[in-house]
């Protein structure tokens, strides 16, 4: 394994860490310090040139600066993980791992910490996201792993998507559906289901979406609309881990 | 500034906030440092028997009634002299004892409170930690031991004999407070540090750190019954030993402290 191309090993280990954010499940604050106490600490850890400056700029980035000599126990849970955010990018890291940022905050301290997650693209830095909850995993991933116990898939969520599903759309018509299935299937097009007045269509290399709404005119079909399908990140991770565990 | 004094100085500030740690240790301190008082001042006032007059202390009044240093103690002092000599061990161990529960607590309240994920994923290697976790343990216990031995030493000048109170700058007298102490303290300490790093909670750490304080108090009772007398000669093997003792805490406490297994696998 290596890491910034580095080999990870017991000797490279120190300079690695250097190098490297982390940002544990829970926020991991000293109670009894304050906000600057605690990531000052952290900055002196990480030798950094002038600590006391590093400390103000993380506070002002993470608009921390009016809570700074408040005790960290003192915090709500949403502002203790901004400051542990804080901590773990004093050393401006190449590498950031950010394990479960968002567990156990309530919705608003969960949209915070996802914009400040997203805050740091542009930043030229690689951000690794571990997380159970898969919508925040669609929300700021580029690209999404699916581990379990091993790597089971990689890619962008379209990709994953792709992979499992195929590309489908969804095509609304003004009458009754079912009645074109039968059509569409003679002209070649087998990957077909009806539901009311909607089309649930696979497309393959063959079959594009102007290929399809012709054939559905020509069938003599009022199309009303045609939008892509998308199968949600969880029935993707979920339809992953089946066929890992199909093939295992 | 270094990753131990960074480390350190948190240490320090966590508990400059939690000062009730330390209550134990200074109530052991302060009982330390009053016990020889009460055997050799108290208990002769109260009872009308002079200690000198006791058969059990006349190699004690030879002894010290003739060192110069304590400028011709009468035989009542002498007396008083040894005992608080002696009582010294338990000046210095005493705080010690009651900084355990820091000590027991440094790693594995770390592990609890879930702050030492985030610390160990730092360029801190295992040595500067355990370091600055013992430092943080053993500063106020020593400072601690300097406190009770300044009252005890400020007692004596009032309450004792006159001139006793010289006893406690002998050579000897300053090597345990100065010397023996803190390597004591360490070794204690160390103890404590290496259970907590593998410890589920600081309880069993304490246990197991308590240990060292057996083979002092041993000793304490050796040189009580006169088998043993603290020479200059015996100060510097005990501190040889204690010095050793450290080094090799510090390599098992290394050894012990499963750095990515705690990052990985401790919940």
């Amino acid at each position: 394994m290596s890491i910034l191309g580095e080999p990870l090993t017991t000797a490279s280990a120190r300079a690695l860490r250097r190098r490297i954010g982390l940002l544990t499940e829970a926020p991991g604050l000293w109670d009894r310090l304050t906000v600057t106490q605690n990531l000052l600490v952290y900055a002196r850890l990480h030798r950094l040139p002038s600590p006391s400056d590093a400390v103000a700029r993380a506070l002002d980035a993470f608009d921390m600066r009016s809570r700074a000599d408040e005790l960290t126990a003192q915090l709500s849970k949403g502002l203790r993980q901004r400051v542990a955010l804080a901590r773990s990018l004093l050393h401006e890291p190449d590498v950031v791992l950010l394990d479960e940022p968002t567990g156990g905050l309530d919705p608003e301290s969960a949209r915070d910490v996802r914009t400040l997650v997203n805050g740091m693209r542009g930043s030229r830095r690689a951000v690794l996201l571990s997380t159970h909850n898969l919508d925040e995993a669609e929300r700021v991933a580029d690209r999404v792993a699916v581990l379990r116990t091993r790597l089971v898939a990689a890619g962008t969520p379209r990709e994953l998507r792709a992979r499992l599903f195929g590309t489908r759309v969804r095509v609304v018509l003004t009458g009754d559906a079912a009645a074109f299935c039968e059509p569409l299937r003679a002209s070649g097009i087998a990957d077909v289901r009806a539901s009311g007045s909607v089309l649930s269509v696979g497309l393959d290399g063959r079959t594009t979406t102007p290929v399809l709404v012709r054939r559905l005119v020509e069938a003599g079909a009022s199309v009303e609309s045609v939008v892509p399908e998308e199968a949600s990140l969880e029935e993707v991770y979920l339809g992953l881990l089946r066929a890992g565990a199909g093939s295992s | 500034m270094t990753a131990v004094a960074a480390l350190l100085a948190k240490e320090l500030a966590d508990l400059r906030r939690n000062p009730g740690v330390f209550l134990p240790g200074l109530l052991v301190g302060a009982l330390a440092a009053f016990l020889p008082f009460f055997v050799a001042v108290i208990v002769p006032v109260a009872t009308g028997e002079r200690l000198a007059d006791s058969s059990d202390f006349q190699v004690a009044i030879e002894v010290y009634r003739t060192r110069p240093a304590l400028g011709g103690l009468g035989a009542e002092g002498a007396v008083q002299a040894w005992i608080f000599q002696q009582f010294l061990i338990v000046l210095v161990l005493a705080p010690v004892t009651g900084s355990m529960a820091v000590a027991a607590y440094s790693v594995v309240g770390e592990k609890q409170a879930r702050t030492l994920e985030p610390l160990l994923a730092t360029p801190i290697t295992t040595l500067e930690l355990l370091a600055a976790k013992v430092l943080g343990a053993a500063i106020p216990a020593v400072a601690l031991t300097l406190a009770c031995f300044a009252v005890a030493a400020g007692g004596a000048a009032v309450l004792a004999e006159p001139g006793v109170w010289r006893v406690f700058l002998l050579g000897e007298s300053l090597a345990t407070v100065f010397l023996i102490g803190p390597l004591a303290s360490l070794a204690a300490l160390q103890l404590a540090v290496c259970a907590s790093s593998r410890a589920v909670d600081a309880r069993s750490a304490q246990q197991l750190g308590a240990l060292v304080v057996l083979p002092i108090a041993g000793l304490l009772v050796a040189a009580l019954v006169g088998a043993v007398t603290l020479t200059a000669t015996v100060i510097a093997w005990i501190a040889l030993g204690l010095l050793a003792a450290n080094a090799l805490l510090m390599r098992i406490g290394i050894a012990l402290f499963a750095r990515e297994s705690i990052l990985t696998r401790w919940r």
